[in-house]
């Protein structure tokens, strides 16, 4: 029994609404508890800021993507190299760090949960090595079902509950977590080299429409009762005036779950576009974050871009070959079989840039202008938007008017009538931040109950504790000390131990990876059907004995099984 | 002041040693240096006899004189900015990495990487280059940007890949893809080589001598006189907007 006691801590816990109560957290074996002996080892917080640890509920860390990104990218393998030091590995990369790179980054922020963003199911495999060398957070991996055969087949047919049992087959045998669709149907379009403008085009030889995709696998993840919503990267990614098709994405979705939204749109700073070309270019954050304040079922995230060199890697490997027409630089393209594709490009925001000042501002607009901050929450689509370890810069931007107008002095003229940016007065308060890091990202993926987010009794004793004492500094003029607080925590603790102090990881670790296994009746059993496995071994370049990744994948792990309506 | 580095017989001779640290400005402050065998750190004066004639207010006054096996001594001169380097044979991997001035002459041979990223300087190489002389590094945008390279043998393949600004110039033949990715600065070679100048974004590659399996995507212009010779030109590398200048004496065309 290891038992620890965090005193005066100052604490923000949004899930139970405490808002800066000085408090004291007692843990046991891992778990917060209401309290422990006196044999505790005792750490003083001294007033300090204490939140659940963080949570990024879209990242790109771990997988084949990732990886190729670290490989055709040498160059960025020798920025933030950093050798071997006590319980630390050797470090290299900066947009793509290696495993222990990204580890060691974030727990040094605070974070002790991710969930990467997009796992190819016939790669899983990869995706879960690269998790057991992630050692210092809980992981789980959205897993993309955007041009899946045998979906689109089943969505053809009118027939929602097979959608429902092919996904649940799918994320039993590849340990996911959640549904993630890139680019619905325009994936699939990008492997007859086409895409699809919007939800209304047709995907080739299936002649089923992105909208037709969005709302069956909608209804499909409520059949399965999984944690997570849909998880969606909206079609026509990047382009001016893509606004448009995002609204009407949104205006799809039904609202079918109460204790949480129903649509997770992810990154929307890049579909929140105007204009109809580069020359006309401009923001439409407004009725973005508008039509969201109405539609409580869906929850955004920001996807910031901040200035400076990063990889940009998706299964939209369309939106990628355009990206790469335009810099003429290094590019990757990959077909994943049955399922999806991706591409990469590395790319480098400029402030004298136009474009990417705009892009700039739209992400910091999105979460300054939604109203309720568990509706948009705080990320960089790390890497593509920026790498993840700008994230206490963007803090810094949210919660200053006074730094947003000294950076918006030094980006690109033309972005004032292009953007309302300088016109936004608000600066959003600690608690809105802890929403938009921790506790909404937890909230949004479904597992607050799981011991996730917050510090009730019960919970998973994960716990940032940064070096900063909310009366004493003014985020509004005192930004610089927000940006070094929340840059380096004065301890991290991830299941009751202590990880990280004062920027260096004092832990070896071991990740616990979160998959879902839904219980589905005999009849929607994919591995018993006929027609399933039929196409699964005349298509696939695997046997479906093969496909399922096996257990031992899995170190330590958390299988949450789901009752389906199936 | 004359520093004069003799390399000792070591044992185990086929260790690389890498000395970073051998650069004319450390040695304003001594010779109270350190340099890496394998995984352990070594003093100096274990590897090296040292002895010091003179001293000096200013790197430029310093030079270095490098004697012995020093075929496996890695990254001599790197970020150096001032003074000379004199190696009396042979030099190891990465001399001269990322230099922005002052000298390095080299007797003998040089092994991979020599000038590699360097910004300004000189560095003579009296014998032959390996590979990847005057280059990037892999996956760097752009390679050497400044300063001169003057081989007086031959030099290896991708010769002054990714080459920004500067000159290079080869006596001997040239191996494999000089001037790969080259998008400024100029590129000399007086004997052969193959496939020279490929995907260029621009500056000017000459080949003195045949440009073997000559690349198809460059155009053909015209003939120009260029310091006595008669050379063929041709358009930059048209599979990347064509802006660069190739001339060669002469061509063939893989079969």
């Amino acid at each position: 029994m290891t038992e620890l006691l965090v005193k005066n801590a100052c604490v923000i816990d949004p899930l139970r609404g405490i808002n800066g109560e000085t408090m004291d957290i007692a843990i046991r074996d891992g778990k917060i508890v209401e309290e422990v002996s006196d044999a505790a080892e005792v750490i003083d917080a001294h007033g300090m800021l204490t939140m659940p640890g963080g949570v990024d509920s879209h990242t790109h860390i771990c997988g084949t993507k990732v990886n190729f990104g670290r490989y055709m990218s040498p160059e960025d393998m020798r920025a933030g190299r950093t050798p071997r030091r006590g319980a630390m590995h050797a470090t290299s990369g900066y947009s793509v760090p290696t495993t222990y790179g990204n580890s060691y980054r974030y727990s040094v922020m605070g974070y002790t949960t991710l969930l990467e963003g997009a796992m190819a199911p016939l790669e899983a495999r990869h995706t879960h090595e690269e998790f057991t060398y992630t050692p210092l957070q809980d992981t789980m991996a959205n897993t993309l079902f955007d041009g899946n055969w045998a979906i689109m087949e089943a969505i053809r047919d009118g027939d929602t509950k097979r959608v429902a049992a092919i996904i649940a087959w799918t994320l039993s045998a590849v340990k996911g977590f959640g549904i993630k669709l890139t680019n619905p149907g325009g994936t699939e379009a990008w492997q007859w080299g086409k895409n699809v403008s919007c939800i209304r085009d047709p995907v080739p030889y299936f002649e089923v429409t992105p909208a037709e995709i969005i709302r069956s696998v909608v209804e499909a993840n409520e059949l399965l009762h999984l944690p997570h919503s849909v998880h969606l990267h909206c079609n026509n990614l990047g382009t001016p005036g893509n606004y448009s098709c995002t609204l009407g994405t949104f205006g799809l979705i039904p609202d079918l779950n109460e204790k949480r939204q129903t649509l997770y749109a992810t990154h929307v700073q890049f579909h929140a576009y105007g204009g109809s070309d580069w020359k006309d270019f401009c923001s439409k954050s407004e009725p973005i974050a508008r039509y969201v304040a109405m539609r409580p079922q869906i929850v955004m995230d920001m996807g910031q871009v901040m200035f400076g060199r990063t990889t940009t890697m998706t299964a939209d490997g369309p939106m990628e070959f355009n990206l790469y027409r335009l810099h003429h630089e290094k590019w990757s393209n990959h077909d994943v079989e049955l399922e999806t594709g991706s591409g990469i490009i590395p790319v480098i925001y400029r402030r004298k840039n136009l474009v990417n000042s705009i892009m700039w501002a739209i992400g910091l607009e999105l979460a300054l202008l939604t109203e309720n901050p568990w509706q948009c929450l705080l990320t960089t689509d790390n890497p593509n938007g920026a790498p993840f370890v700008k994230y206490p810069e963007i803090i810094g931007l949210l919660m200053s008017k006074k730094y947003r107008d000294a950076e918006f002095a030094t980006i690109h003229p033309d972005t004032e009538s292009r953007v309302p940016l300088p016109a936004i007065e608000r600066e959003l308060d600690w608690y809105e931040i802890a929403v938009m890091t921790r506790a909404g990202q937890a909230k949004a993926l479904g597992i607050q109950d799981l011991g996730k987010g917050h510090l009730a009794p019960g919970a998973d004793a994960d716990v940032a504790i940064y070096p900063l004492r909310i009366d004493e500094v003014d985020p509004s003029a005192e930004y610089q000390k927000v940006i070094d607080g929340f840059s380096r925590t004065e301890y991290t603790i991830k299941r009751g131990r202590v990880v990280a102090r004062r920027g260096e990881c004092v832990v070896d670790g071991s990740n616990a990876t979160f998959w879902v296994k839904p219980k589905v009746s005999e009849n929607y059993d994919m591995g018993k059907d006929p027609d399933f496995i039929e196409k699964f071994d005349r298509y696939y370049t695997v046997r479906m004995s093969n496909y399922p990744v096996q257990e031992e994948y899995l170190a330590r792990n958390r299988c949450i099984e789901t009752e389906a309506e199936l | 002041m004359k520093v004069m580095l003799a390399m000792k017989p070591a044992a185990k001779w086929f260790i690389p040693i890498e000395a970073e640290s051998i650069v004319p400005k450390n040695f304003l402050s001594g010779t109270d240096l350190l340099v890496w065998r394998g995984n352990r750190e070594l003093r100096l004066d274990e590897v090296f006899s040292v002895s010091v004639e003179g001293d000096a207010d200013r790197s430029e006054e310093v030079e270095v004189v490098l004697s012995g096996d020093t075929f496996r001594l890695k990254r001599v001169g790197e970020y150096m900015d001032g003074g000379t380097i004199t190696v009396l044979g042979g030099i190891g991997m990465h001399c001269g990495n990322f230099m922005s001035g002052g000298t390095i002459e080299i007797h003998g041979n040089a092994d991979g990487w020599l000038g590699r990223e360097m910004a300004g300087g000189a560095i003579v190489c009296r014998g032959d280059a390996a590979d990847y002389c005057a280059s990037g590094y892999r996956g760097g945008r752009k390679g050497m940007t400044g300063g001169t390279v003057e081989v007086f043998g031959r030099a290896g393949d991708f010769l002054a890949e990714s080459l920004a600004g500067g000159t290079v110039i080869v006596h001997g033949d040239a191996g494999d893809m000089p001037g790969a990715e080259m998008r400024g600065g100029t590129l000399v070679v007086n004997g052969n080589c193959s496939r020279p100048a490929a995907n260029m974004k621009g500056g000017s590659c000459y080949v003195y001598g045949t440009a073997q399996r000559m690349i198809p995507t460059f155009r053909k212009i015209g003939t120009v006189q260029h310091e006595g010779r008669a050379l063929i030109r041709f358009s930059g590398d048209l599979a990347n907007r064509g802006k660069g200048n190739l001339f060669v004496k002469g061509y063939e065309y893989l079969d």
